[in-house]
Parts: C-alpha cells; structure tokens; sequence
C-alpha cells in the first residue's frame, strides 16, 4: 500500500513538472488549446504500466493541483472535460492494444482529450462557433499525441518492467 | 488490430483534418460585420466596411480581465490583453477569415457575421 502510493505520488510530482515546465514555453501556434501535453507521457505511461484506477488517481490531481497552479477557473473546466474524455478512451483502448502500440493510444487519446475540451467550449461560450477550432485540434491532437505517445513507447523499452514494478 | 490498420485510421483523420484546417484558413467568410460577444452575450456588432478613422476600446470580463480591441476599416483586432497566453493577441487581424479569434481565460470572442440577426447570432 504504501509503495503504491509513493509511486502514485511520485507520479503526479512528475507530471506536475512536466506540466510547470511546458507552461514556460511560449505558444507556437496562436489557436487556443493546442499545447505539446507533455504530461501525457505519464498518463499513458501509468495506463499500461501502473494501473487504470492509479492513472485516474494521477490524472485527476494533476489537472486540479495544475490548475490550481494557472489559477484559471475555465481552463481547468476545460481541461477536466479533456481529461476525462481522454481517460475513458484509454481505457478502452488499453483493451485491444499491445504493449508495442502504446503510441497509437497516446496519438488517439490526444484527439479524444482535444474533442472533449472543444465540446466543453460551447456551453462556456454560449455558441457553437469555437468549433470551428476542431480540425486545428485534431490535428495538433495527433501530432503532439505522436510524440507524447513515442517518448512513452521509449520510456516502456528502456525501463524494464522488473525495475518499475518490483514489489 | 494490426499497427498498419491503426497507422491507416491516424493518417487518415490528419489528411481529413488538414484539409478542413486548410479549407478554413483559406476560405472566405462572407461577412463584413464583427461581432464581439462575451459570455455568449453579444456586446456590439461593427461593420467593417464603414469604419472611417481607426479607434480602440476595451472590454472588461466579469472577473476584471480586460482586451484592448482595436478596429481599422476592414479589419478588427485585440491589440493588447492580460490572460496569461495572450493568444487572442497574437491570433492578429481578423478581415476575411472564417476561424473567430477567442480569448479563452476571458470568455471573449470576434467572428464576423454576414449582416445581423436571428440567424447570425446562432451561427
């Protein structure tokens, strides 16, 4: 239990760093909700290697304890609605992929994460045209999933599943 | 399902996507009027063709925020803002575009309208 819940913790301190530092860099394209998501690797990396309710567990306090750090009300909404969407596709695709196509989750759960944040976007602005956003999220969606998603892979090959998951 | 599938399905939603990013940074809106709505409330409409000396003002957000939006004939911008990623300003002149320019920390959006009514407001 206890060693559960400091690798939990030591998580979540990662993914808050990774999400404190990505903060820093300057958006590079000027569309609102496009970012890298840095802290994806984590998730994704804690779906298939932790655990489904750990990940929730680190998911969850990274973007209420990251947004408490932003101190935006609305991007935390935002991003909550996000994560929540990208949390339920993951799940499922956990279930019908290997351990070689974690990338492919990664790319997918950027986009569902970047569906989820525009749909939550109508009823905030009282109007259905941030939709016109979508494409530009879908495909910085896949782009930046890509990459989240290849630095997990990466992560998985040259972590040994003895060293991380030793008991 | 095999990587190959998968790779098929990923490209094929980045061609669908790039093309309607494409098809919306190129094509044209058909409206000359500017809408500037907060909390999905429209605060004024401006016609753009019938803008004679260029002018600024500022819209104040419920929570304090505020956007510099300065206007020119044919175009409108938010020349200056204080949320934190400042996007809204660096999204830079809206003429003809379809994509509206948003400030998301401050709930505040431009998109141009063809004329005015029921049918633009839900738009």
């Amino acid at each position: 239990m206890t060693k559960r819940l400091t690798k939990d913790a030591l998580l979540l301190a990662v993914a808050l760093i990774l999400y404190a530092v990505e903060a820093q860099i300057p958006p590079l394209v000027p569309v609102p909700g496009v970012k890298l998501g840095l802290a994806n690797i984590v998730t994704v990396w804690a779906m298939f290697r932790v655990g489904a309710k750990d990940t929730l567990a680190i998911l969850a306090l990274r973007v209420i304890l990251g947004s408490i750090w932003a101190g935006q009300i609305i991007s935390f909404t935002l991003s909550l609605a996000g994560a929540l969407v990208c949390y339920l596709v993951m799940l499922l695709l956990k279930r019908i992929l290997t351990m070689k196509q974690i990338w492919i989750c990664s790319a997918v759960a950027a986009v569902a994460h970047n569906i989820g944040q525009t749909a939550a976007a109508i009823p905030l602005f009282r109007t259905a045209s941030v939709a016109v956003y979508l494409p530009f999220l879908v495909l910085s969606g896949l782009l930046t999933g890509l990459f989240t998603g290849l630095c997990a892979q990466l992560l998985i090959r040259y972590l040994p599943q003895g060293k991380t998951e030793r008991e | 399902m095999k990587t190959r599938t998968w790779i098929l399905i990923l490209a094929a939603a980045a061609l669908i996507s790039g093309a309607a990013c494409l098809f919306l940074l190129f094509g044209k809106s058909s409206g000359q009027t500017a809408q500037v709505i907060r909390d999905g409330e429209i605060l004024c409409e401006i016609d753009l063709s019938a803008v004679g000396e260029p002018y600024t003002f500022t819209v104040t957000g419920k929570d304090g925020g505020v956007n510099v939006i300065e206007v020119e004939p044919g175009r409108i911008r938010v020349s200056d803002a204080d949320c934190p990623d400042r996007i809204c300003v660096h999204q830079g002149w809206l003429s003809t575009q379809s994509v509206p320019v948003v400030c998301v920390p401050h709930r505040l959006m431009i998109r141009l309208v063809s004329g005015t009514g029921p049918d633009a407001y839900t738009g």
